[in-house]
């Protein structure tokens, strides 16, 4: 990697690491907040990572850097050019081209609150514990082959910033049946023909948090996935009335691709599509377990909390060899290793609304540049 | 009531018991209204089921040492097989066939595993189904029952030790022998050793000299497989990679032989539980490789 001044590059990318000590300085009270800026901090490195790779060109243009956001875009990366620190350096076509890729990629689930059954019990087990969130949005859909592919075609397992360092030993493991990186069940670095749409399964936590963070989101928590499917309302002297399925409160496997309702192995991820939440947000159930951010506390008195630090990390929603009836639940939380590659387990992403810019209320024009975060000096 | 026609009933019971029936399992004769059997503790009610019936049922057994999932396997297999529409499907005889899919469901849905299977055979339970298949235009009789491992052990090292175990295994159609594929892949040869001398245990059982035990059909399948997955890639390249001597008898001795990888519980963990010690859990259920084995030993059974 070649080493540069910011002061010898122009645009968004010399200004990049003044964005990280801005947003290091802002200082996120909660943890979701912490995780969030650190997320955003390694895409935005990662993206620096890359253009250092690349030949030093003179001053880069505003049709260059037009290339790169519609690169971006391609990649579904639309979550990193809506951050405050970046928005405001779009054109007005770019701009309405990423918000419709927001809107069509995500689910806005409203603020408010959730319960969180611990795992190990069930609805005779009493009140669960209330949680409040903040408004976020979740992807749609599951993370799908083709949307990885981008990520493993851009280097991303070698973008070492956006991997733990923890992890960084067992990044030459994370490897397809023939020793290239990528997913488990890949070949050559490719995914099975005719699954493009099918969600990626055979990565383990630590990719499904890396491409995440390379696209500019983070995987959601517990709380968040429960929250997206079970879609809690919140009416005064009543208790919480939260859906057990996203379709209602009865099992339907006509809405889920699970053990019995499938083929026996996942399918696209616009298949089922009876099996929608409230939020428009489909297959949470079934198809593929999702990762969530959170560790898996195998104390079952207690509910879940992220300081329990074990190497078990929580999967939701069931798959589509799950069996029974009562583990492809909103509320059932499952868990595996950290490490695990399983055929079933695929992960989708989240990322706060505070996180992106307030552009409902905002043109593009009308965004207040931070001092110092321009995208381009001069967006042509 | 008069006296005389009770005179008459009376002689009728005694009759009756004059005429014995035969336990399914070792054969010996029983009073009609024996629960279990005199000899061998099986349940008599099999017997009982099995005279509606001109051909005796064909019969399975899970073998393994305790603890392998031999009641999680028979129990996922016999809820899968009663659960699907597809081309193979078990329906039970009597209540007491459904006994063991419930209890194991039951205990999986609770994230636990099922209690040990007692060694005691008159607490065993025994599944008497019929299987239709897409192959035969009859339905086949099936009597499989869940044994327990100690107890089958015990009749391995001191023949004759569990009568009902000696009975079965002597005229059983086929059998399905468990092996821990963890522990294999752990190194432990015990599982290599456990089953080589079930496996040498039915080469010298004495029995129907036109059907020896070298060409009834023996499913050799890896349990717990979900904890090492390359048991499901190739199980016949695991047996010889993780238990050579296990795959060389097989080779030499049992024509009809095939190795399977199967796993139920998708993950475990090691739950700490206040008050008691920790024990595993199956964190959720996910049957893969169940009715593989059971497949292929219902087509080797006449061939």
């Amino acid at each position: 990697m070649r080493t540069t001044s910011p002061d010898s590059r122009t645009g968004v990318f010399s200004r990049l690491p003044e964005w990280f000590s801005n947003l290091l300085g802002a200082g996120g009270t909660s943890r979701m907040k912490r995780e969030a800026d650190a997320s955003m901090q390694a895409a935005i490195a990662a993206v620096v990572e890359q253009e250092d790779e690349a030949p030093l060109a003179p001053l880069r243009t505003g049709r260059e850097i037009e290339s790169v956001v519609d690169e971006m875009l391609a990649q579904g990366r639309y979550a990193l050019l809506l951050r405050p620190q970046l928005i405001g350096n779009l054109s007005p076509e770019q701009l309405a081209r990423t918000r419709a890729a927001l809107a069509d990629g995500m689910g806005l689930v409203p603020e408010g609150f959730v319960t969180l059954r611990p795992p190990f019990t069930d609805e005779s087990a009493g009140e669960a514990p209330l949680l409040r969130l903040e408004a976020y949005y979740l992807d749609r859909y599951p993370v799908t082959n083709s949307q990885y592919a981008h990520f493993v075609a851009s280097g991303g397992y070698e973008q070492m910033q956006i991997w733990d360092p923890e992890i960084w030993a067992a990044l030459l493991d994370f490897v397809d049946t023939t020793g290239h990186p990528g997913p488990r069940n890949w070949k050559n670095g490719r995914f099975p023909r005719g699954e493009e749409h099918h969600p990626v399964a055979g990565v383990c936590w630590y990719e499904a948090v890396a491409y995440a963070r390379w696209i500019g989101k983070r995987l959601p928590s517990d709380a968040e996935w429960v929250k997206a499917g079970s879609w809690p309302v919140s009416i005064p002297g009543h208790p919480l009335l939260s859906r057990r399925y996203p379709w209602g409160e009865a099992m339907d496997r006509s809405r889920a691709n699970l053990w019995g309702s499938g083929p026996g192995h996942t399918v696209s991820v616009f298949e089922f599509p009876s099996g929608v939440s409230v939020g428009g947000v489909h297959q949470l159930i079934g198809n593929v377990w999702e990762w969530t951010a959170d560790a898996f506390n195998l104390n079952s008195t207690e509910a879940p909390t992220a300081s329990v630090q074990t190497k078990m990390k929580s999967i939701r929603g069931g798959a589509f060899d799950t069996y029974l009836d009562g583990q492809a639940t909103c509320q059932f939380q499952s868990a595996d290793v950290a490490l695990t590659r399983k055929h079933n387990i695929g992960f989708r992403c989240a990322i706060h609304l505070n996180d992106l810019a307030d552009w409902r209320e905002e043109s593009a024009d009308e965004v207040d540049e931070p001092e110092g975060n321009s995208f381009a000096e001069n967006p042509s | 009531m008069n006296r005389g026609v009770a005179l008459e009933l009376d002689s009728l019971r005694l009759a009756h018991y004059g005429n014995q029936i035969s336990c399914l399992i070792c054969a010996e004769g029983n009073t009609p209204d024996a629960e279990y059997c005199r000899n061998c503790f099986a349940p008599m009610i099999l017997a009982h089921q099995a005279q509606s019936h001109a051909s005796k049922p064909v019969m399975f057994a899970a073998l393994g040492p305790s603890g392998v999932g031999k009641t999680v396997y028979l129990g996922m297999l016999l809820d899968m097989l009663s659960r699907q529409p597809k081309h193979l499907q078990l329906a039970a005889r009597g209540g007491f066939s459904v006994t063991l899919q419930h209890n194991t469901i039951g205990a999986l849905s609770r994230c636990e595993f099922p209690t040990k299977t007692p060694n005691e055979p008159d607490r065993w339970n025994w599944v008497h189904c019929q299987l239709r298949s897409a192959k035969q235009k009859q339905p086949v009789e099936m009597v499989i029952p869940d044994m327990a491992g100690e107890a089958l052990f015990e009749e391995v090292d001191h023949p004759h030790s569990y009568r009902v175990i000696h009975s079965l295994l002597s005229r059983c159609d086929g059998v399905m022998i468990l092996i821990d594929g963890t522990k294999l892949q752990a190194g432990s040869l015990d599982e290599d050793y456990f089953t080589m001398k079930l496996l040498s245990h039915l080469t010298e059982l004495a029995t129907d000299p036109k059907r020896p035990w070298s060409s009834r059909p023996v499913a050799l399948i890896f349990s717990k497989a979900d904890q090492c997955e390359s048991c499901f890639e190739d199980p016949n390249a695991y047996a010889q990679r993780h238990a050579p001597g296990l795959s060389r008898i097989c080779h030499q001795k049992f024509r009809r032989h095939c190795f399977f990888a199967a796993g139920v519980a998708g993950a475990i963990a090691n739950r700490p539980v206040r008050g008691n010690p920790s024990h595993m859990v199956p964190l959720r259920v996910e049957p893969r490789g169940i009715i593989e084995p059971f497949e292929w030993l219902v087509d080797n059974l006449r061939g």
